[in-house]
């Protein structure tokens, strides 16, 4: 077959078909063809400022190390005047981190921007694999995605930085969006697709720049630009509801390609369309409003699914249903015809901070500090006993913590 | 007299043996269809209210495919009406209008159509019934010849001098996948049914989609960037052409509404069976429509609550009808961006955005769309 010219610029030879829309386009269009479409996002949602100080989400996988690649080239070509830092979070998982990190190293060193790690082992006392060692393989993904969450803002804070961006892509996006209406969560619904989460007690923000771009442009891009990252996969398990809309929408993409984007499209306008009531509550009270209900999930495992999180809503759905039919209705005397559209009263997160480590949330004790509760109270406590008493456990502070796994090492 | 001894009573009359299963509660026949008509004639009784207020029943259309799902709904307003009728002081709380569109004319020719058709306007003698082909929406859509001929872009040439049967039918081959002619088809449907109803004066379109097909409708739409018309198209709620469109079997799942055509024999033979689920096509070759189909069904038998509630969720959306936003002439769906998102998705393909009067989803599904 006679090559085929490139469809942008029509003299070089197409190599790469655009899994967007299937354009046939050469090497060199592609890469500009994708950066000038994160830079239009850019520029489009307003995004950064001039000299604002910015830290990049860095796990060393494809799409961080994209989006490191292409600010730093965007910040370069537009004159954005950005002041660029990498910052990566250790979450112990031996073999999936340790080669990460040195790549994220050497990316500090290509890119020329500084770095700093920080560990789950030193903000939390608790490594994944000690998580895992603990709670075994199912829903630690809950620990990592809360652990996570909150090391990014701490870290930026450490750095004080008040811009955090990460690499969530558009099938991220659009995942979320699928997942989101499979479990039925109407305020996740209206502010997961936003490329800024913000909350207006928390001073970081944070946004997804390569919320437009599909995955596969993101590996093809780090491949022509032969960007040095990390291919691996979570090797804990993933969380039902994201597993099943992942399916879907790999089904979907083979379909209409376009319908990743066209997913994120519907997502924007139905966040616009969800009452205002609701926008601001949090269906699951747990941890900040706008910290938590970022994407979660690891970078990139595929459609496995292990069930439970959906078997258990099934569950909760079909035991609700069961009870309705043992109600009674009970009509006013006076009927009503507007009992319809008499809106539910739902009740509203105030921000506050935690009382045990000072970390926005909507409760009293914060989602990580709840669930290291859970894991210190089940941990073997043999050298603690000796310094740490019973009552000051209870209380204990990220401090605390930290002494604690200093002294479960050395012992 | 002795009691009748039986293996598995019903759990509502206990008198009989229960035959079918749902939501862990064994029926017998009877009982399951008093069931499933308690929850469809819940839905319904608003309309006893409305009537109260305005001072006469309002009009309702009601579109059938003659599948399972519209022929149970039918069947169950109808029970309705007759019991009603039965009565000495007579109280209907709507007036039942039904609208058959011809699958000839969407579909391959199929004879057994015809004589189902027959069948069910002698079942159903005392309701109105009306079929018409699908370019008759090109009467009931005054301008909708316009509307195509600009939508289908310069390349697509519209012969003014052919009938309004070969010009659909031109329109609708020029269409290149099986996911746009799907959608394509589903928006002229609406279209038409919407023109009907306002022709004959109708407050309310109800719809005879299961809570599985709204589910899949509601994922299907989010996938073809649609998500704006979500408050319409699975919600009970307004359309943009003054018509409101409701859905009272929302609370039936589309096996159940089999269970019930299978102990109703009054609808034996007057329902079209669904093709049956063919696994031997590649789902590239499927339409999104079918896809979401398949999924829902799928994951239902394991999931239903959770695919029940997609639907669910879906209704708690906020209407934007009545707001001064510019609507698609074609879908009636939102022109760029709902107020309040601030999202770029829509100026990134400014290359195939040649016109800005069509909303996001009709461009994609457009004859000249490379996707």
């Amino acid at each position: 077959m006679a090559p085929t010219a490139c469809f942008n610029c029509k003299e070089a030879r197409a190599v790469i078909i655009r899994p967007k829309n299937r354009n046939k386009l050469c090497r060199a269009c592609f890469l500009e063809v994708f950066e000038t479409e994160v830079h239009e996002t850019i520029i489009g949602t307003n995004l950064f400022y001039p000299g604002e100080r910015v830290a990049i989400g860095a796990s060393g996988g494809k799409d961080s190390t994209v989006l490191a690649a292409v600010l730093k080239t965007l910040n370069e070509r537009y004159g954005y005047g950005l002041d660029l830092c990498l910052l990566s979070i250790d979450e112990g998982i031996r073999g999936y981190r340790d080669d990460s990190l040195e790549t994220v190293k050497r990316n500090a060193v290509q890119y020329d921007m500084p770095l700093e790690i920080l560990g789950y082992g030193e903000l939390y006392g608790w490594t994944m694999d000690q998580v895992v060692a603990q709670i075994g393989k199912k829903g630690n993904c809950t620990y990592c995605g809360v652990f996570r969450r909150q090391a990014l803002d701490r870290g930026a804070a450490k750095l004080g930085i008040k811009h955090v961006v990460t690499g969530h892509n558009a099938d991220d996006v659009a995942e979320t969006v699928m997942m989101n209406l499979l479990r039925a969560d109407l305020p996740r619904l209206s502010r997961g697709t936003s490329i800024v989460t913000e909350s207006g007690a928390s001073d970081i923000k944070r946004s997804k720049p390569l919320k437009y771009a599909y995955e596969k442009e993101i590996v093809l891009y780090a491949h022509h630009r032969q960007l040095d990252y990390f291919s691996t996969e979570c090797i804990y398990s993933p969380e039902a509801f994201r597993g099943s809309a992942r399916t879907l929408i790999k089904d979907l993409e083979k379909i209409r390609p376009s319908s990743i984007l066209d997913i994120v499209k519907s997502g924007e306008d139905m966040a616009a369309l969800v009452p205002r009531e609701i926008t601001h509550s949090g269906k699951k009270c747990g941890s900040t409003a706008a910290v938590e209900d970022d994407i979660g999930g690891c970078g990139s495992q595929n459609g496995r699914t292990s069930g439970g999180e959906m078997a258990a809503m099934e569950k909760e759905l079909a035991e609700n249903e069961s009870a309705e039919s043992r109600e009674t209705e009970i009509r006013l005397p006076k009927g009503q015809p507007s009992s319809v559209s008499q809106q539910k009263i739902i009740k509203k997160q105030t921000l506050g901070h935690c009382e045990r480590c000072g970390y926005l949330s909507s409760q009293r004790i914060c989602k990580a500090c709840s669930l290291l509760d859970g894991l210190n109270r089940n941990r073997p406590k043999t050298a603690i006993e000796v310094s740490v008493g019973m009552e000051d456990e209870e209380i204990s502070s990220t401090l605390m913590r930290q002494m604690e796994r200093t002294q479960l090492t050395n012992s | 007299m002795p009691a009748k001894e039986l293996v598995r009573p019903c759990m509502d009359c206990k008198d009989a043996e229960a035959i079918l299963d749902t939501r862990k509660r064994h029926y017998c026949g009877e009982c399951f269809k008093a069931f499933a008509s308690h929850k469809v004639l819940m839905r319904m009784s608003k309309y006893k209210q409305m009537k109260k207020t305005i001072g006469q029943a309002p009009k309702l259309l009601l579109p059938l495919s003659l599948g399972v799902s519209s022929s149970v709904l039918l069947h169950i307003l109808n029970g309705d009406i007759e019991r009603q009728l039965a009565k000495t002081f007579v109280n209907i709380g709507y007036e039942l209008n039904m609208i058959v569109v011809d699958p000839s004319t969407i579909l391959t020719p199929d004879t057994k159509h015809d004589q189902v058709y027959e069948a069910v306007t002698k079942a159903f003698s005392k309701l109105t019934f009306t079929r018409l082909p699908l370019h008759s929406v090109f009467e009931y859509v005054p301008d909708m010849k316009e509307i195509i001929q600009e939508y289908a872009g310069p390349r697509y040439i519209d012969d003014e001098s052919r009938s309004d049967e070969y010009r659909l039918t031109a329109f609708r081959a020029a269409i290149s996948t099986a996911t746009s002619k799907a959608d394509l088809d589903s928006v002229l449907l609406t279209r038409l049914v919407a023109g009907y109803a306002k022709s004959l004066g109708c407050e309310t379109v109800i719809w005879g989609d299961s809570d599985t097909r709204l589910a899949a409708k509601t994922l299907a739409g989010v996938a073809k960037g649609r998500g704006a018309s979500l408050t319409w198209s699975v919600s009970d709620g307004m359309t943009p052409w003054g018509v409101a469109f409701d859905f009272p079997l929302r609370d039936l799942s589309k096996p159940e509404l089999e269970q019930f055509k299978g102990v109703c024999k009054e609808l034996s033979d007057i329902v079209i069976p669904d093709e049956p689920v063919s696994d031997n096509v590649l789902t590239k070759n499927l339409s999104i429509d079918e896809l979401m189909m398949r999924y829902v069904r799928t994951q239902g038998e394991k999931y239903r609550g959770v695919m029940a509630n997609v639907s669910r969720t879906a209704n708690k959306l906020e209407s934007t009808t009545g707001s001064d936003d510019a609507l698609c002439p074609l879908c009636g769906g939102h022109v760029g961006n709902v107020k309040g998102n601030s999202g770029v998705t829509v100026a990134n393909q400014s290359s195939d955005n040649y016109s800005s009067k069509f909303c996001y989803g009709c461009m994609r599904s457009r004859p000249e769309a490379t996707c």
